[in-house]
């Protein structure tokens, strides 16, 4: 029986703290991850059980600050207020002290049940950060301790003196002093809110602080409120008397404040030894990754190695799936055959449901080596140096260097591309990202370069399908540039970004990560991937009595149908048709309905007949311009689906489906056809 | 007071003015960028984003926004 957790914990920090690392540690590969209900931004949550206790975890959103701006901002507050957890486990980067208690004292402020944990203290500096988290703890009234998120013991720790202190840990006692003006001003709104509520002193205090702010789950707790309209109207003369003696707004004022107490914190602790390796090190690295004339090429080099490396570390994987279920077929088939099944179970068996699955799995290795790479480049720290590269030319096409992250997870999967625009600040950033993410190659898309490149340019296949992720990315650009002139017209959304020091990612957190990628593929090759190659087997089955994928059966007519469509591009034949009509639910399904149209499930055979039989309906100018087809076309229902919940209309992925057909055609039109006139065949 | 992008590597600038809108300007304090702090800059190449050091973290800001941020260098 399922036991409810005893106890709640709740993560939080700024991003590049380590967070992540102390959330996997915690709970290993126990998470589970969903959505803030009503809320577009991701929910980590995970449990463990430590001295007998069930203790659930939840990773809050890296966020440098709990003032909320926006609704995806308002998720730490809500959860702190709302979900009472039992502890809110702050993150510290102790290099980093003075920013990083910025959110400490707006988690007092808020109540919080705190403990600090001062991760990221460098070897020598230990003895030093110990006596400093005493210092803090006195100071600020609240448990620190000093970890390594990447070691288990020191978690140990962590969750030990949780269990030890859980009752101890309320609020801090700190008052922090604004100052005469501003308290004057909290005092007003306060006498306000209590003429009209009962609130707690501890309430009264936080909602006068964050109206004064500007909060965005403040003002939307009290907009319902009678005397709304009364209240905003004080608040504002506040503000501007406020804005009047400092001649700053109030975000300035506050700012000043608390890193006015901050400084003064600082004070008392005591100073590293500032001479450190590693952040020479970051130094040397970023003097060469940065360098405006070496950082683009670098940046290419290392793309095209990952293609590279990805192709030829995972083909011996690939065979051996292959060859296993080359194997499970040939013994279904002899074996059911002995047990006097029908024909044609045994085909739907053998046929349908293992060479479809099969034609899936075999792509693991490719998807979870791709995914290592870029879980290395985005834990190492250079992804944010991309950003940072490509800010310039990103520019150029109205988008800022932070959208070129979203851009490039879409080559594993355009759905957590996609879902990835969430760290863009405005609507417009992210409707453009949005709309040529497709653009970007995702990994379901590699098993039909793999299998057409093998069969038709297999001297060159590394650099045939390099060619292929480089007219995505130029198609996307000419997209951005043609729908930033017509559709959106307004500036990007202000470029920061923070550029973290390197370091060696763990590989717990990488492990974890693949997993979770892979395991999407899997679980959606397991029930999307299985029903389509099903129904595609009926299409090529029926009517009953057809040779298998002939012509005369129901795929064979459809694909007949529409195949005019692509004659001009050098795929004429009906298969092609057929291919692509399913492609449009999966793209992992393209490979499977080839191989099951052309009958080359069954065993031993798999892959070579598979390319003979493509070699009599394709030239290698028309296997390119095929590729450049599904390239470009229609991206997958899950792609739209995802706009549809990212845009929160319908017309987006509508607009998709459009656009994408259009820019499709054409382009693979003009390889064929061009291709032709130039003397390729 | 000259606008950041006008700085050189290695040169520490007190911010004096930040001319764009609220919701910048909060995010920017947030990361200790406001009226007041003090930054240094640590890559300004003639074009794209500059490098700036605030506390102890590198931060990267667009060109654009950092032509909206004043300082006097100290």
């Amino acid at each position: 029986m399922e036991t409810k957790s005893e106890y709640t914990i709740g993560l939080t920090g700024n991003p590049n703290v380590g967070k992540s690392t102390l959330f996997n540690t915690l709970t290993g590969a126990r998470q589970h991850v969903g959505n803030w209900p009503g809320k577009t931004v991701e929910k980590k949550e995970g449990e463990l059980i430590f001295k007998e206790k069930k203790i659930r975890i939840v990773d809050l959103p890296g966020a440098y600050s709990l003032t909320a701006y926006t609704e995806e901002e308002t998720v730490t507050s809500d959860f702190i207020l709302n979900e009472h957890p039992d502890v809110i486990i702050q993150v510290i980067d102790a290099q980093n002290l003075a920013r990083n208690l910025y959110m400490t004292i707006q988690l007092i402020e808020l109540g919080a049940p705190l403990i600090i944990a001062l991760n990221m203290v460098r070897k020598s500096q230990i003895k030093i950060a110990s006596i400093n988290a005493k210092i803090l703890s006195q100071l600020l009234d609240i448990p620190v301790i000093v970890i390594d998120a990447r070691e288990k013991k020191s978690t140990d720790n962590l969750l030990g003196m949780f269990l030890v202190k859980k009752r101890k840990i309320n609020d801090s006692m700190l008052k922090l002093a604004y100052g005469t003006e501003v308290d004057e001003e909290l005092n007003q709104i306060k006498k306000f809110i209590s003429s009209k509520e009962d609130l707690s002193r501890k309430e009264l205090n936080w909602i006068s602080l964050k109206l004064l702010e500007g909060d965005y789950r403040t003002e939307q707790m009290i907009i319902k409120k009678p005397y709304y309209f009364e209240l905003k109207q004080a608040v504002e003369t506040n503000k501007n008397h406020l804005k009047k003696i400092y001649n700053q707004d109030i975000n300035t004022i506050m700012a000043n404040i608390r890193y006015g107490f901050i400084k003064g914190l600082q004070k008392e602790l005591v100073v590293e030894d500032s001479s450190s390796k590693t952040i020479d090190l970051t130094e040397k690295i970023d003097n060469i990754v940065m360098n405006r004339f070496l950082g683009i090429p670098l940046f290419l080099i290392i793309i095209l190695f990952i293609f590279q490396a990805t192709f030829k570390l995972s083909k011996p994987m690939m065979d051996w799936i292959k060859n296993c279920f080359g194997s499970l077929g040939g013994y279904l088939t002899s074996s059911l055959m002995n047990l006097g099944v029908s024909k044609w179970t045994i085909s739907l068996i053998v046929d349908g449901i293992i060479g479809g699955v099969g034609g899936v799995l075999v792509f693991v290795p490719i998807i979870g080596i791709l995914f290592l790479f870029i879980v290395l480049l985005e834990d190492s720290g250079y992804m944010a140096r991309v950003a940072y590269i490509m800010d310039k030319l990103m520019h150029k096409i109205g988008l800022h260097g932070k959208a070129f992250i979203p851009l490039i997870l879409g080559f594993g999967c355009n759905v957590p591309g996609i879902m990835a625009t969430r760290t863009l600040e405005t609507k417009k950033d992210r409707l453009l990202t949005i709309l040529i993410n497709p653009f970007m190659s995702c990994g379901a898309r590699l098993p039909v370069y793999v299998l057409f490149t093998g069969a038709f340019f297999s001297a060159y296949q590394g650099w045939i399908i390099f060619s292929l992720y480089i007219l995505g990315i130029t198609i996307a650009i000419l997209l951005g540039l043609i729908f930033k002139k017509f559709l959106i017209k307004e500036l990007s959304s202000p470029f920061v970004i923070e550029l973290p020091p390197y370091h060696i990612p763990s590989l717990n957190g990488i492990l974890i990560h693949i997993w979770e990628r892979v395991w999407l593929f899997i679980s959606r090759a397991g029930t999307l991937i299985l029903a389509f190659s099903i129904i595609v087997w009926v299409l090529a089955s029926f009517p009953l009595g057809v040779e298998y994928g002939s012509r005369a059966s129901i795929a064979g007519l459809i694909g007949q149908k529409i195949s005019y469509v692509f004659k001009p591009l050098g795929f004429g034949n009906w298969q092609s048709s057929v291919a692509l009509m399913f492609g449009f639910f999966a793209k992992e399904v393209i490979v499977g309905t080839f191989g099951t149209l052309y009958g080359v499930a069954d065993a031993n055979t798999t892959n070579n007949s598979l390319i003979t039989s493509l070699g009599k309906d394709f030239t290698p100018l028309s296997a390119y311009s095929f590729m450049v087809f599904v390239l470009l076309y229609i991206p997958c229902m899950a792609v739209l689906a995802v706009v549809k919940r990212e845009t929160n209309s319908w017309k987006w992925p509508l607009f998709m489906i459009f656009y994408t057909s259009i820019v499709a055609w054409l382009v693979a039109f003009i390889v064929f056809q061009g291709g032709r006139l130039i003397g390729f065949i | 007071m000259k606008n950041l992008t006008e700085f050189n590597k290695g040169d520490t600038i007190k911010i004096r003015c930040i001319s764009c809108g609220q919701n910048f300007r909060r995010r920017l304090s947030e990361l200790g960028l406001f009226d007041g702090a003090e930054i240094e800059v640590i890559k300004n190449d003639k074009w794209g984003p500059i490098i700036v050091k605030i506390f102890e973290s590198k931060i990267a800001l667009g060109r654009g926004e950092a032509q909206k941020i004043y300082g006097n260098k100290i």
